[in-house]
């Protein structure tokens, strides 16, 4: 009898059997008993809002996505993903205008960026800190990422030419952090791509990838800004035969999972060939003959891996390649989330949560003795270099300053 | 991804493999699909408590001869007496170098406390938790034991009158304060794990001697629920000097603290050692040339495959899904080992929860070098440790943690003579 | 206790399934003295062991017009008196490529006759509503079935019974009948959990054991020919629909599934059992089998869920001719005055029917027993409203909004406005002990305070602790640790009461043990056997 043989459901929520492993994990329910907790939000709630969608409680809202339970889960039970399908599903807040601007990194980034110096400083103002928090409740003692003086995509214009000499070619999502915030990222993976002998191309046309769109409830614009993107990653893979990198790993991780498991779009024909740029480095360093030649200098780092790289499943090519710089000293911290998670972090509401998660992170890291805490994800990077002395690097500028 | 072995299966039996590998030169990795049954460990790891038709196992080193004439295809029969014995004598310094405190002697069954109050045989117990040498006697004539109100996983009732019972005095305390009532403001999360992270404070641990000391009682010792020392080291030894009273800990119900504990303690002592612990990950297939395998492939690492010299499959019974059972048949998805199981499903049952399940005993067929079998065919390269294992029935005998162990220990040996 | 069982009562009702407790609330609001004994728990026979089916009647139409005319009755009566207990889903009867469609429009004829809404809706627009109805159909029928909860529909008639003066004794068994002459007088009846044996006297003695009264009758000196016909049932773990789905075609095997609370259930097969199997019925692998084959064409999705447990129900059916199935005997109801048909006065039994007419089976032998006592008031079960259907569910959330939400939610589901009682919890009460179905600690001790409950199964029928995915892995310890903290037993009775509800959640996981079922009985046996030492051989150690 085959009846029953591949009896899996949705998600997986009823392959949980009730073992309790995600609420160890859960970073939010260990501080804020407001959240129901990964079993009650996941598997157990949407069984009772299966039966009625009067069970979805807003205060699921205090997920923050980052998947640990997933990854916790002897069960394969998709937790997160239960957890935000019920808040696409059900949820009938409207966001608001805060959850707006924050959601739209790549509109605000766009209206910023020509005039950056100008925003930081305000952005920077005790004044404007309290606007932020008193009407928007966007909490004052959060540093917002500073916005660079002209794009990535600006500066890259003049690159193009060059890079269309390599003769070989990969294709890559910077995403808004690279763009709007951190341009020197950027300019880091074509110098890093260069050296391997590869050029650098952008996709035709990129949006921001919906991360943020999605967390916080817009899902009809992230889902229009998903095919935007997945056609030009189709066009890439597809048409040019060119294989797409990133260098963030929520990036990466939403365009490869999120796409098709909350907003549903369809992905699987170009899933493989979207990656991050350091796991693209180690198979290209583990199949070829190609080595990078570094300058030698000593460095101490220490590598804090993302909630969403620990999802991906691929520190290991991180720390590979942090691993190849001659006189590194590398420390791998406990993988733990940093608390920020996106915007998450930025609500008022949230803040508390968000410093009291990642509380025991930043206590390790003041405890190191480094020059740079590494991590392929830009939130983290904020969210450390606010909460800790220390300053924060991707892998790929690391190497970049390695390289000779 | 070049390894010397690729451990599938990261609970006790594939970090105990890892552990001596990665000590003895070679570099490993584990993937391992969630976390393991440690979770729910009863803070005990049993070796043999009863024989397969059911008789109690005082000294398991005189009994491995009967177990053999009973199961033949028992781990234990496998390894044989000698090297049962050889095995489960170093494995309470091997547990302490891997950062796990336990007591025990596997000459000599001793007794633990179940959360239930009663007592039942056991090989090593955590170090924090109650050891009895008697079957019918506690070590002490009176004691303290406290609980967290509303702390519905521990069952005082049950112990205090378990305990009596025992001619042992037991007097109840609860204990509350502010951030145990925060605790409370959620219906589910006042779970064992959740406390012990509040005593992992400094200033909740204060608390908590407080607590302790307010009670003036002529007890000999102090008896908690499983809620202290998550990621905090020696929290009893910080109680027991403040409150000048020995300290012990029950376990709870799941998620074990103590057994959470024990995991992350051995999988740091792994990757200290240089191996990679690969979390949340699903090996999907392997490819094998002639009787190796040589690539094996995840769903995280999609075509970049871990090569291998040997593959080590730890991946658990049915819970852990290192066995799957369909109405049909029982299977080893992994590599698609050949399983030991009945084909009538009636039979897999008895209607009696408490009998013998056999569903329970089946098992992945190996030869006496616990190396795997593919239709038939014995694999070079393939060795199959601990639950997931043929021959045993780890409830019903008490034996699972021993066989994980120690059949861990054998191949991680064998590996390395090779 | 000795001076009142000398105090006769003015009824004794045997058996405490809805029948037994529909009647014991209409004798009671009548103004009659009742005491009502019950072997084991309310709702155990066949009572608790159906598809928890609001019949439009619709399925009897074509066969048996007077059943169909009762359901819709009924249907609309509890709807309104028993609201709490009833969820207004709808119905739909699909017919498959594999069926006659001719069969449609007789059974739309017969239905509007019996005066039950019936409405042929295209088929597209039943994929609509119910997506997870079978795409291939080719008709479908919408009418007005529903889902009813046994446990709380009974419980409920207990309640109003009780707070009409009632007597209810649960687990207690008849062992003799009294008599005098050719009279029945009362009942010596043996206290099962005191081992005490008693007598009660009343001029009335009801039967309402189900198919157990085939029995109760034989005790009483008279034969009534009851028929045990087996049916049996799936449990799967979570809703896959939201309306009934039902066959349009004669009434076969396992062509019904509903949704009832957070599961749904598919149903049933039907086969002749003897009777000294009808204690303890067991699920064969065929029976599940077939469940499942036939679940599916009804529902694709039933291929891909997990299946929580099997169970089955002995229909108390009286023999009318020789049919083997037991499915052309009428389910009509019987009502029997043993002084007409045997001689023997004081004794009535009241069998056939079925759940859905329970309320009107209960005011029939009221009238009679009412007739014979002369007492001459009306009866109102159906326009008073049963205790819990009281008020609008929004009053009521009003009432406890300091419960978290789905908690909240549930309770209220469960228990709708008796919910009340717990608007004085405190955040211990809170505290859930059954996280798959949200029940807390509060709504554990106002079932121990208030509901008859004397071990985790009656509380289990009482507040669905333990019915979750997880089948009693967490919530059965909890929910025995906070027994015993309200010293409604002592710690080993405890233990031996754990593991005797385990054996029963297992009896329905066993003959679908597979998969994830079987994932968590493994782990289940971990918690309790190897971590808690809990072992079956507690009892025989007492």
């Amino acid at each position: 009898m085959n009846l029953q043989e591949h009896n899996i459901s949705d998600n997986n929520f009823e392959q949980c059997i009730k073992c309790t492993v995600c609420t160890v994990y859960c970073p939010v329910a260990a501080v804020n008993p407001a959240f129901p907790g990964p079993k009650q939000a996941g598997p157990d709630g949407e069984r009772l809002r299966l039966k009625k969608n009067n069970f979805y409680d807003e205060t699921l809202k205090y997920c923050l996505n980052c998947k640990r339970c997933e990854v916790a889960c002897p069960s394969n039970v998709k937790i997160g993903d239960i957890i935000q399908s019920a808040r696409i599903k059900y949820s009938e807040k409207k966001p608001k205008l805060r959850d707006f601007m924050l959601a739209n990194t790549d509109l605000v980034g766009s209206l910023s960026t020509p005039f950056a110096p100008v925003v930081n400083a305000v952005l920077g103002l005790k004044p404007t800190k309290a606007v932020l928090d008193g009407v928007l409740k966007i909490d004052h003692r959060r540093t917002f990422p500073k916005y660079a003086f002209g794009t990535f995509e600006s500066w890259y214009k003049k690159e193009a030419k060059k890079q269309a000499s390599f003769p070989r070619q990969v294709s890559y999502f910077h995403g808004c952090y690279v763009n709007y915030n951190n341009p020197q990222l950027g300019k880091d993976l074509v110098k890093v791509m260069n050296a391997l002998g590869i050029g650098v191309q952008l996709l035709k046309k990129e949006k921001c990838c919906g991360v943020a769109l999605i967390s916080n409830g817009f899902i009809n614009q992230a889902k229009k800004q998903a095919e935007i993107n997945i056609n030009s990653i189709r066009e890439s893979v597809n048409q040019n035969n060119l294989p797409v990198i990133a260098t963030s790993s929520t990036c990466t991780f939403t365009i490869r999972d999120e796409y098709p498991h909350l907003l549903g779009i369809d992905n699987a024909d170009v899933r493989d060939q979207v990656e991050l740029s350091t796991r693209y480095i180690y198979r290209l360093l583990m199949q070829e003959d190609i080595k990078l030649k570094f300058n030698g200098k000593k460095i101490k780092v220490a590598y804090h891996t993302p909630c969403h790289m620990e999802k991906l499943g691929w520190a290991y090519y991180s720390i590979e390649l942090l691993k190849l710089i001659p006189n590194v000293e590398l420390t791998v911290l406990d993988s733990q989330c940093c608390g920020i998670a996106g915007t998450y972090g930025f609500k008022k509401e949230n803040y508390k949560t968000s410093q009291d998660i990642g509380e025991s992170l930043f206590r390790q890291i003041e405890a190191c003795d480094i020059d740079y805490v590494v991590t392929d994800c830009e939130t983290c990077k904020w969210q450390i270099e606010m909460s800790t002395s220390k300053s924060c690097e991707h892998p790929i500028s690391i190497l970049a300053k390695a390289l000779e | 991804m070049k390894f010397d072995t690729l451990i599938i299966g990261g609970g006790l039996a594939g970090l105990v493999c890892g552990i001596y590998l990665q000590k003895h030169g070679q570099r490993c990795v584990i993937v391992s699909s969630g976390q393991s049954a440690l979770h729910f460990s009863s803070g005990s790891f049993d070796l043999l408590n009863y024989l397969p038709d059911g008789t109690p196992v005082e000294r398991p080193f005189e009994v491995i001869g009967a177990l053999k004439q009973q199961s033949p295809r028992h781990p234990y029969a496998k390894l044989g007496e000698d090297r049962f014995k050889e095995l489960s004598n170093c494995v309470v310094d091997f547990l302490a170098e891997a950062g796990v405190q336990v007591v025990g002697n596997p000459e000599q069954n001793h007794y633990r406390v179940t959360p239930m109050g009663t007592l039942k045989p056991t090989w090593l117990t955590f170090k924090e938790q109650v050891v009895c040498e008697q079957e019918d006697k506690l070590p002490w004539k009176k004691i303290a034991l406290f609980n967290i109100t509303g702390f519905l996983d521990f069952y005082s009732r049950f112990i205090i009158d378990e305990f009596q019972r025992l001619g042992t005095e037991c007097v109840l305390h609860e204990i509350s304060f502010p951030a145990v009532e925060g605790l409370r403001q959620n219906p589910t999360e006042m779970r064992s794990v959740n406390i012990a992270r509040l005593f992992d404070k400094q200033e909740n641990l204060d608390e908590l001697v407080r607590a302790l000391k307010t009670v003036e009682t002529d007890c000999e010792v102090i008896v908690l629920p499983a809620i202290a020392g998550l990621s905090r080291d020696n929290v009893l030894t910080y109680l027991e000097e403040r409150v000048n009273k020995k300290v012990c800990l029950l376990p709870t119900l799941p998620p074990s603290v103590p057994g959470i504990r024990a995991q992350q303690q051995m999988r740091k002592a792994f990757e200290r050692l240089g191996g990679v612990y690969m979390l949340g990950d699903t090996v999907l297939k392997a490819d094998r040339e002639g009787n190796s395998v040589v690539r094996v492939y995840s769903y995280n690492h999609g075509d970049i495959p871990f090569m291998m010299k040997n593959v080590v499959l730890a991946t658990g019974s049915y819970f852990s899904q290192g066995l799957i059972a369909v109405p049909d048949k029982v299977y080893e998805p992994v590599l698609n080992l050949d399983v030991d199981f009945i084909a009538n499903r009636k039979e897999w049952y008895d209607m009696n929860v408490f009998a013998p399940q056999a569903y329970e005993a089946f098992g992945v067929k190996t030869d006496d070098d616990f190396r795997g079998i593919s239709q038939g065919q014995v694999l070079d390269n393939v060795y199959v440790i601990g639950s997931i294992l043929e021959g045993f029935n780890a409830i019903k005998q008490g034996c699972g943690a021993g066989v994980s162990i120690l059949s861990a220990l054998y191949v991680a040996k064998r590996i390395l003579s090779k | 206790m000795k001076q009142d069982t000398k105090k006769p009562f003015d009824v004794i009702i045997i058996g405490g399934g809805a029948t037994g407790a529909g009647t014991a609330r209409d004798c009671s609001r009548r103004g009659l003295n009742v005491l009502l004994v019950e072997r084991f728990d309310i709702a155990t026979g066949a009572t608790g062991r159906n598809h928890g089916l609001l019949h439009s009647g619709a399925r009897y139409a074509v066969t048996d017009k007077e059943s169909a005319e009762e359901c819709i009755k009924e249907n609309m009566i509890l709807r309104k008196i028993a609201s709490h207990c009833v969820e207004e889903t709808d119905g739909l009867f699909l017919t498959l490529p594999e069926d006659d469609i001719n069969y449609q429009s007789k059974f739309v004829d017969a239905c509007l006759q019996a005066r039950i809404r019936a409405e042929v809706i295209d088929p597209k627009e039943a994929l609509r509503l119910e997506p997870a109805a079978n795409p291939s159909i080719i008709g479908a029928v919408r009418v007005p079935d529903g889902a009813v909860d046994p446990f709380r529909l009974t419980s409920s008639n207990i309640m109003d019974a009780k707070e009409h003066g009632a007597t209810i004794l649960t687990y207690h068994e008849v062992l003799e009948f009294l008599r005098e002459q050719n009279r029945i007088i009362g009942i010596k009846v043996l206290n099962h959990r005191t081992k005490e044996i008693q007598e009660y006297y009343a001029p009335v003695v009801v039967n309402a054991g189900g198919i157990w009264g085939h029995n109760l009758a034989k005790l009483a000196g008279v034969n009534i020919n009851m028929l045990p016909a087996k049916g049996a049932l799936l449990i799967f773990g979570h809703r896959v629909n939201n309306i009934v789905l039902n066959r349009c075609r004669k009434p076969a095997d396992a062509d019904i599934l509903v949704p009832g609370d957070t599961i749904c259930l598919i149903g049933t097969t039907s086969s002749k059992v003897p009777f000294e199997e009808i204690d303890n019925m067991q699920v064969t692998p065929e029976e599940v089998d077939l469940l499942l084959r036939e679940g599916e064409k009804l529902s694709p999705l039933l291929a891909q869920t997990r299946i929580l447990r099997a169970y089955a129900g002995v229909r108390p059916l009286v023999a009318s001719d020789n049919d083997p199935s037991g499915r052309s005997v009428s389910r009509g109801i019987v009502l029997l005055d043993h002084a007409v048909r045997d001689g023997l006065e004081g004794f009535v039994t009241i069998t056939g029917g079925k759940l859905m007419t329970y309320r009107l089976m209960a005011e029939w032998t009221t009238d009679l027993v009412c007739k014979k006592l002369n007492v001459n008031v009306k009866c109102d079960t159906a326009e008073e409203k049963l205790p819990g259907s009281r008020e609008e569910e929004s009053e009521i959330t009003k009432k406890i909004i300091s419960i978290p939400k789905t908690q909240r939610n549930a309770t209220i589901g469960r228990h709708g406005d008796r919910a009340e009682r717990l608007a004085n919890n405190t955040s211990l009460d809170n505290s859930l002990v059954c996280e798959c179905e949200e029940v807390s600690v509060g709504e554990v001790k106002y079932a121990l305070n208030e509901l008859d409950v004397h071990n985790l199964v009656d509380l289990r029928r009482r507040t669905r602790v333990g019915m979750g995915t997880c089948q009693g892995e967490l919530c059965a310890c909890r929910a025995a640790g906070l027994m015993t903290s309200m010293h409604k037993y002592c710690t080993r009775r405890a233990k031996e009461d754990l593991a005797s509800f385990l054996n029963e959640r297992w009896k329905g996981m066993a003959p679908i043990a597979w998969g994830d079922t079987l994932r968590e009985s493994e782990y289940t046996t971990w918690v309790y056997e190897s971590i808690c030492g809990l072992t079956l051989s507690q009892k025989q150690e007492e």
